[in-house]
């Protein structure tokens, strides 16, 4: 059979709660099945390894504007009309695109399977970046950045953090590029970003849903196999080593009205052996109203922040956490700082208790299992871990490993990375 | 079209399609491909009539496997129609009270005991039934029953957590009418239901009464009983497993008493009425909504409905959006909603308008409505596609198991069964362009009600033109009447008009 599909590393495995197939075409297009007869729906998510990470200085921005432009027609489906044959059809669709991807999703009924794949693979070989779609995605671009540019004090803030954080300029800069360079971006700009990084053996398609496998790998090889190899990717750069000395800088934000800081810490690569560990301790420390970080910042007895946000946070190669907290004035500001420090302290000196560890891990596992629990979501879940480790070798272990965390490990973890020279801080001051 | 060279594939896609010739594509990607047959049904379990404890509680279990959750669903059958005339909002605030504490727990740990199972809690109040929902890790079922068994049979009612959920209330009521869109439909729905016991839903912050925890205590030792309950287990669980379980835990529940006042039908509005809600801070858009009420369909005019609304305003390609924003341009978007409850039903269109063209967008609104029942009915051509919307989208809506729960709770707390389960399909299959011809014409010739939600001073050169119309404030609260004088002219025309004092059917 294998010779049938091409030259495909076919193989088929269980997958956690749900089965799995992932082979490869000759044009480089991993391709992943997993069939789920719970209801006749199937979905599909095409999943580009193309971010801002990939845009060169003086261009940033493409990778959102691409998202735009990818639903401006291609040759065989006119403007603007792919929601509309996804509509017709009692069908739902969507896109994201963050720094180290962008991702195509829709669900429709299962009779419908063809459809989607006539319409991915159509925008994948044919795009057509008009003059008119182009400055309508250059207008949208400019428009997302004035209305974050209004609504958001701490825009600049984060971008500088994110430099110190990341410390390169293809992780660090913003997702939304910077108005000059987007007013200067060309149409050729698009088309050449376009060619080089949307191709078949930039993308990873994954089918969920209720389909007959030999049928739908018929399909797949109809639709995607004549379609042209692209410029291969280019190797990510790699985990940043940890910091090696405490980094404190401060930063004024003129229209902000409260003084705030960021707090963030160099991790491992994302799914790394301490990976699963640094996800648990971030459910500890910064997720929801009964984390560490929360209690001890939002207690409404003793309220020391305004607002806490952040966590753990993946680009590509580079895992970090990010903490991002707003106070009353400066004098709250430093007992945030210290506040959280002692959890820190506390946490490597006093192991949690067995039963708050529990209570965590649970509250990871219902995260966990709500974004697998539709079709589209599992897609998106395939795609995202084939982009992150480029296979499927040790998929279904994953919750496993989560799950088996211990408080020892915590204790280690929190002693290995949540130091103060692998600490960044940047200090928010209001004019 | 622009086509492009591509090299042939080896594979046996190369073999089925036909061959490309340089400059050529394939000639399969030149138009959509054409769907298989669909699936006409779920392929879920059907709905089995529920068991019934001892105790008069009713027990029914939703069979889904592989979602890792297990899902509680508790009706209690006082929905906000059960809150005292004249005092809207205590079947929200007992609602909302059940999360504040028990005689053992307090709101912070029993937060906590739900995050320890994996889950998520809330209760959602409509006009029919409050719905208590715990989602919880599958192999925490057990531990979730005892966390419910524990707010049902030993809840605590403080002042203090009176008082914390009426400021939270309050919030959210001062929150949601800063948007214009729900004050628009707030008002539309209290004066399609004026009268009514569903009016209690759309009470606004001054209703908000202090109350006592003994009107609280009362409501809930009123209503809350196991013989005016229903429970719903949703995951890999059989009904026999779910009623041994349920009987371990709420066998000490004691029924009650329960003397419910019948609910009345719903009844149309007897006339044509136009409001205006001022909103002096919406002066950029504005917003139109427009609906009838009626008694609860049948199921099979509940299908011609939804292939009507469809038609209507459902969808992107609806005929409200085609006219009102892609042809005549009045409007950001035109859609219409179809809302159905134990004893009755809405039908109405939500559109934002330019505010320049709020006369001409609803002329053409309710030119659309009657046209639907008469000059220009609803084709095949469009009846299908509406179909094929509604039948493909169907189960797609039952994927989160959030929303797989919801739909159970929605077909038990209706009162209906398989009809709108695994016989949704059948249902909506049976309807053509006659029973849409006859929907229309017994639901969208009844009078309508229109609410303009906007600037008062912006709108008023432009409604100059309408006979009469009523202003309301954000709140709901009347204001005046403007109505024509002999000559035409528009004056304030003090009180209310006396037909709309009284709800329908009310002498």
């Amino acid at each position: 059979m294998a010779g049938l599909f091409g030259p495909a590393s076919v193989f088929a495995q269980k997958g956690g709660a749900f089965p799995l197939t992932h082979y490869r075409l000759k044009n480089g297009l991993n391709v992943v099945l997993s069939e789920d007869f719970s209801l006749p729906v199937v979905s599909v998510a095409v999943a580009y390894g193309a971010g801002s990470i990939l845009e060169p200085q003086g261009k940033t921005g493409m990778s959102s504007m691409m998202e735009n432009l990818m639903f401006s027609g291609s040759a065989n489906v006119p403007p603007r009309q792919h929601f509309n044959y996804i509509n017709r059809v009692g069908g739902t669709f969507n896109a994201l695109v963050s720094e180290d991807r962008t991702v195509f999703y829709e669900t429709v009924p299962s009779n419908r399977l063809s459809l989607l794949l006539w319409l991915e693979s159509d925008r994948m070989r044919s795009l057509e970046i008009g003059a008119k779609a182009f400055e309508d995605a250059r207008s949208a671009l400019l428009g997302d950045l004035q209305d974050r540019r209004a609504n958001d004090p701490y825009f600049e803030s984060s971008r500088k953090f994110d430099e110190l954080l990341y410390g390169d300029f293809a992780h660090s800069h913003s997702l939304l590029g910077t108005e000059a360079d987007v007013r200067s971006l060309t149409i050729e700009d698009l088309r050449s970003f376009y060619a080089a990084n949307y191709g078949p053996n930039n993308a990873v398609l994954c089918i969920t849903g209720s389909f007959d496998k030999l049928r739908t790998r018929e399909l797949v090889s109809q639709y995607f196999e004549s379609l042209p190899r692209g410029r291969d990717p280019s190797p990510p750069a790699g985990p940043l080593a940890l910091a090696r000395k405490r980094v404190l800088q401060s930063f004024v934000e003129p229209a902000a009205t409260s003084p705030a800081f960021y707090l963030g810490y160099r991790l491992v690569a994302p799914r790394s052996s301490d990976f699963y560990t640094l996800t648990i301790l971030d459910y500890i420390l910064f997720r929801g109203r009964s984390s560490k970080a929360a209690r001890r910042l939002l207690n409404p007895d003793a309220k020391i922040a305004y607002r806490l946000s952040g966590g753990i946070e993946r680009r590509r190669d580079r895992s970090v956490y990010k903490i991002f907290v707003l106070a009353n004035n400066e004098v709250m500001i430093e007992y945030c700082q210290t506040a959280l420090f002692s959890e820190f302290d506390r946490l490597k000196s006093s192991p949690l208790r067995e039963d708050e560890l529990n209570r965590y891990k649970a509250m990871f596992k219902q995260d966990y299992l709500s974004r697998l629990s539709t079709t589209v979501d599992r897609a998106l879940y395939l795609g995202d871990y084939f982009l992150t480790l480029g296979g499927f070798q040790e998929f279904g272990l994953d919750l496993e490993k989560y799950m088996s965390v211990t408080a020892e490990d915590v204790v280690g973890i929190v002693a290995r990375y949540l130091t103060p020279d692998n600490s960044i801080i940047l200090d928010v001051r209001t004019k | 079209m622009r086509t492009r060279a591509f090299s042939l594939g080896l594979g046996l896609a190369a073999v089925l399609a036909a061959i490309p010739l340089a400059g050529q594509q394939e000639r399969f990607r030149k138009t959509p491909p054409a769907p298989e047959s669909l699936q006409l049904e779920l392929g879920l379990p059907p709905l089995s009539p529920p068991a019934v404890l001892s105790n008069g509680l009713k027990v029914s279990v939703a069979y889904r496997e592989g979602t890792g959750f297990m899902g509680i669903e508790l009706l209690i059958y006082a929905g906000e129609s059960a809150s005292p005339a004249g005092a809207p909002g205590l079947a929200t605030f007992v609602a909302s009270l059940l999360s504040q504490g028990t005689q053992v727990r307090s709101a912070a740990e029993l937060e906590e005991v739900v995050e320890s199972l994996g889950g998520t809690f809330f209760v959602n109040v409509n006009q029919d039934y409050i719905r208590v929902s715990l989602h919880v890790l599958e192999e925490n079922l057990d531990k979730a029953l005892d966390f419910l068994a524990q707010i049902l049979l030993q809840p605590q009612f403080l002042d203090r957590n009176i008082a914390d959920i009426r400021r939270m209330i309050s919030y959210d009521l001062q929150d949601k009418e800063q948007s214009p869109e729900f004050a628009a439909k707030r008002q539309l729905y209290r004066l399609l239901l004026k009268g009514h016991p569903y009016e209690r839903l759309a009470f606004s912050r001054d209703f908000l009464r202090p109350w006592t925890v003994r009107e609280v205590q009362d409501f809930f030792d009123r209503f809350y009983r196991p013989n005016n309950a229903h429970l719903i287990l949703t995951g890999n669980v059989n009904l026999s497993q779910a009623t041994r379980k349920i009987s371990h835990v709420l066998n000490t529940w004691a029924p009650g008493d329960i003397a419910l006042p019948p609910i009345q039908p719903v009844r149309p509005p007897e006339k044509e009425r136009i409001c205006l809600v001022d909103l002096p801070q919406s002066r950029e858009a504005c917003y139109v909504f427009s609906g009838t009420a009626f008694p609860r369909p049948s199921t099979p005019d509940r299908a011609a409905l939804m292939v009507l609304n469809q038609v209507l305003g459902g969808s992107l390609g609806s005929r409200l959006l085609m006219n009102l924003r892609e042809s005549k341009e009045y409007a950001n978007y035109a859609f219409s909603e179809l809302e159905i409850y134990r004893e009755g039903g809405l039908l109405f269109v939500r559109a934002r308008v330019l505010p320049e063209k709020v006369v001409p967008a609803l002329l053409e609104i309710q030119k659309e409505i009657r046209s639907l029942a008469g000059a220009n009915p609803a084709l095949a051509g469009e009846i299908e596609p509406a179909k094929t919307y509604l039948l493909g989208n169907f189960p797609i809506g039952l994927e989160r198991f959030e929303q797989f729960t919801a739909r159970m709770a929605d077909i038990i707390g209706l009162g209906a069964g398989e009809e709108l389960w695994n016989g949704y399909y059948a249902q909506v299959m049976l309807v053509d362009p006659d029973r849409v011809l006859k929907a229309a014409q017994a639901f969208l010739q009844r009078p309508f009600v229109t609410v303009i939600a906007g600037d008062r001073a912006s709108l008023a050169d432009r409604l100059s033109v309408l006979d009469a119309y009523d202003i309301f404030d954000a709140k709901g609260q009347f204001i005046a009447t403007y109505a024509k004088d002999k000559k035409g002219a528009l004056h304030e025309a003090g009180g209310m008009r006396p037909e709309f004092q009284r709800g329908p059917g009310q002498k």
